[in-house]
């Protein structure tokens, strides 16, 4: 890890209008959250976090987060203000997931943890908290993966969210076992049985593992080969 | 060297009398290009692969329906034309928001748009054309499945009347769907030029914002303030297209359908954010194009 | 300077996109002083470039830095400062930050101090609190150098250094980067533009279509050429004397009366011409006022090339 390069993306991610869009979603979430929960119950603000926060919000602001520490660089080239320097490139990959990491978690997971309090608290919300963290967690790896490898990222991502895991994963129940959502739920499942359980724990736990350690490295993989091109 | 005035040397070029296209030609060759473009055609093979896939995912389920219709028998498809695109909206929905930059960002974002206005073509009628062009593509987006499922209706011998009737409030559900879609990731990408941001935008609008509404109209309804849920209706504009299609009977449930005066206020609104999108992308392009 | 002097060597580099050649069999060493890399756009001058600077895999052959591989070898850049010809998108930084911000990724000892001398070589002291992206293209330019001086490095590299600076700004650059060069840094930088090539650079490296053509002090590459013709220009007492004169010499191919007074004269051998002309114009009472080489430029050695 490198603390200059977590300082420069953190700054990158902060100062600009991408924060408020990024701070838009847990305002939203919250707020949602709390108005259906003072004009009815809290019970009935509970399937805002199954349908809404946690397939929608939660991945969005991975995406967002993870495609905006590396995307813009690598998509104008000025990433090799950072690459022509002695620091290893998995380090960079790794700085840069951190920031990554940080902002989903403080924009996507925390206020949903906030939002499941509201809506009634207890395990279930510390069950959703936990599959956020790890969902969330996963997600941004996963993200900034397909952020060093495609110019596309955030479709491609956003692909992935909603066609596969949401569209699909409807409507197939093995999609479970390739989603990340549902390896997160499997996890929180541990805490509240109100939480489903789609695949096995092991399962669960290892597919989430393999995939943020696998897409930090595979980030500063391609890193490493990273190729300056003349405009195209 | 006693004559210093300035003189135009003759190179041989000949001068072009004959007629000449007008605005309206070139706004309906842009008009064509931009259509194409938000297919990738006429572009990279890579650019094809999004459209034709989503294109693809959008329009298989009505070939399976058609075929099942027709191997089984049945009398009647299993869902409206209106239905069929309230199933697939995420797909049209993240259609619009990967292409409307296409049309929107890149001609401001790199400044080509200052070639376009060299032209004799004012920078609202640029503005126009690409709305034009996504709303037309849109409209080929959604209305192909609904073709497929119609054509495969009535070869199966289902009544024309009945399914021609259902159709032409589907196509008009879409056109007021597309136009409000085109204004609005039109609007955002003209607005956020990086690509990704205009895209996660549009997402938000399009896929949050109604995801937000549905929710709210769902604990509406069963907390019986159906008039909270038919009010937040409003807000999107896939539930504004939904509850019009409840209300003309096209075959779409929603928690609160909307009756009396706010069918009326539907549509307006619908009317209106196609407008003001349209309106907002016109004024973007002038206040670019005038730098 | 303050460490030992760099050469970088290209052995038989190629590079190949698909069915494109983009680089076809370069052989080079770059050491201490100032190189121009020269070629009309499409050269594959970027392409060099970027495999020279560890952005680029070669496809065939080795790019080494006194000895060391340069691609995926992130510790050679301790020796390299590289200045893109991409912008900075760091624009919400100021000069200071961003130069700072370069000496720590070094992790140099005193960053700090560093930062503050490098500014002091660019001459940016003044607008360092400035945010970058209120700077003039002069300014962002001598602040990517800073950036890439930042550490000392033995090596810089420059991408199209020239592009969009003014004319004042671009004294004020090759001004720095002979210093440089005369500091026994290795200097080597890219560009287009035969004028910038020329006034900075008496050593150059050329690529057209993406072989290495010539390579050496560009005075020297031109007279290596003698296959080609020389054009001069003279002026004397009477020109179309001399003119008619000369037209009747085989040493000579063309001669043209200038609109403005004097002849071009366009010579195959160079040899028999120069003993010749002054006893011609002896014998028929001329006086030559000026001879001048009217193409010693690189413009007309590269103008060769291309065409050959």
């Amino acid at each position: 890890m490198n603390s200059t390069i977590i300082k420069l993306a953190a700054q990158a991610l902060l100062g600009r209008r991408r924060f408020w869009l990024l701070l838009a979603f847990p305002v939203l979430l919250i707020a949602l959250t709390v108005t259906v929960a003072a004009l009815t119950d809290a019970e009935a603000a509970w399937p805002l976090l199954p349908g809404l926060g946690y397939p929608v919000v939660l991945p969005l602001v991975a995406v967002l987060a993870a495609s905006s520490v590396l995307g813009p660089e690598v998509d104008d080239g000025s990433i090799v203000y950072l690459l022509s320097k002695p620091v290893s490139r998995h380090s960079v990959a790794l700085s840069k997931w951190v920031v990554a990491w940080a902002a989903t978690m403080l924009a996507g997971a925390l206020p949903l943890y906030v939002s499941a309090l509201v809506a009634g608290g207890g395990d279930r919300a510390l069950a959703a908290g936990l599959a956020a963290v790890v969902a969330g967690t996963t997600y941004s790896a996963l993200f900034l993966a397909v952020s060093a490898v495609t110019r596309h990222a955030v479709i491609v991502s956003l692909l992935f969210v909603l066609i596969w895991e949401g569209l699909l994963g409807n409507l197939l129940s093995g999609v479970a076992w390739l989603s990340v959502a549902q390896w997160g739920l499997r996890i929180g499942h541990e805490i509240s049985t109100e939480l489903p359980d789609p695949t096995n724990l092991p399962w669960a736990i290892a597919a989430s593992l393999v995939v943020t350690v696998g897409g930090v490295w595979f980030a500063g993989d391609r890193l490493r080969s990273f190729t300056l091109r003349g405009e195209d | 060297m006693a004559d210093r005035a300035g003189v135009i040397h003759d190179l041989g070029y000949r001068h072009y009398d004959g007629p000449r296209d007008g605005v309206a030609t070139i706004a309906r060759t842009l008009f064509v290009t931009g259509l194409r473009h938000a297919f990738g055609l006429g572009r990279s093979g890579k650019s094809k692969i999004l459209p034709f896939l989503l294109l693809g995912l959008s329009t298989l389920p009505a070939a399976i329906v058609v075929g099942v219709v027709t191997l089984v028998g049945l009398s009647d498809l299993p869902l409206t034309y209106a239905g069929y695109t309230n199933q697939t909206q995420l797909l049209v929905s993240l259609f619009a928001a990967a292409q409307a930059p296409v049309l929107f960002s890149r001609d401001l974002r790199y400044r080509s748009i200052v070639l376009y206005l060299a032209r004799p073509l004012p920078a609202y009628v640029v503005a126009l054309t690409r709305w034009a062009s996504l709303t037309t593509a849109l409209l080929v987006f959604t209305v192909l499945p609904v073709l497929v499922l119609y054509a495969g209706g009535l070869l199966a011998g289902l009544d024309v009347s009945d399914q021609t009737t259902d159709l032409l409030k589907a196509v008009a559900l879409l056109l007021l769907v597309s136009s409000m879609l085109a204004g609005i990731t039109g609007f955002i990408s003209s607005v956020s030029l990086r690509r990704g941001f205009a895209v996660v935008g549009s997402i938000v609008a399009l896929v949050v914002v109604p995801g937000v509404v549905t929710a709210v109209q769902a604990i509406a309804s069963e907390e019986g303030a159906e008039q909270v849920g038919v009010a937040a209706g409003l807000a999107s504009p896939w539930s504004l297209t939904n509850g019009l299609a409840s209300a003309w009977d096209a075959g779409v449930e929603v928690f609160t359908p909307p009756e009396g005066g706010w069918v009326v206020a539907y549509l307006a609104v619908a009317v209106l954010i196609a407008g003001v999108g349209l309106a907002a992308i016109v004024a973007r392009f002038l206040k670019v194009g005038s730098q | 300077m303050s460490g030992p002097e760099s050469t970088l060597v290209l052995e038989s580099v190629s590079r190949w996109f698909g069915n494109v050649v983009a680089v076809n069999d370069v052989s080079l060493t770059i050491g201490p002083g100032v190189t121009g890399l020269l070629g009309p756009n499409g050269a594959g001058k970027t392409t060099l470039m970027a495999m020279m600077t560890g952005f680029l895999a070669p496809s065939a052959g080795t790019v080494t830095l006194d000895g060391e591989p340069v691609w995926r070898h992130t510790e050679a850049y301790r020796r390299i400062g590289l200045v893109p010809e991409r912008e900075l998108s760091f624009g919400y930084l100021t000069g200071r930050q961003f130069v700072r911000a370069n000496a720590d990724l070094h992790r140099l000892p005193d960053a700090s101090a560093a930062t503050e001398r490098i500014l002091g070589v660019v001459d940016m002291v003044e607008p360092a609190g400035r945010r970058m992206d209120t700077y003039s293209k002069g300014m962002r330019q001598r602040i990517k150098i800073a950036a890439a001086l930042v550490h000392d490095p033995a090596v810089l590299m420059l991408d199209e250094p020239f592009n969009g600076v003014d004319p004042r700004q671009r004294m004020h650059l090759m001004d720095l980067l002979r210093r440089l060069g005369d500091e026994g840094r290795t200097v080597l930088f890219s560009s287009h533009i035969l004028e910038e090539v020329e006034r900075l650079a008496r050593h150059i490296e050329v690529v057209v279509s993406g072989r290495h053509a010539a390579s050496g002090d560009f005075g020297a590459i031109r007279r290596l050429m003698t296959d080609r013709p020389v054009k001069y220009a003279i002026t004397s007492s009477d020109d179309r004397a001399l003119a008619a004169l000369l037209i009747a010499q085989p040493s000579v191919r063309a001669v043209r009366l200038r609109p403005d007074g004097g002849l071009d004269v366009q010579v195959d051998d160079l040899g028999s011409f120069a003993v010749g002309l002054p006893r011609w114009a002896r014998t028929a009472d001329l006086s030559l006022y000026d001879l001048s080489p009217s193409d010693e430029s690189l413009e007309s050695v590269f103008a060769y090339l291309v065409a050959r």
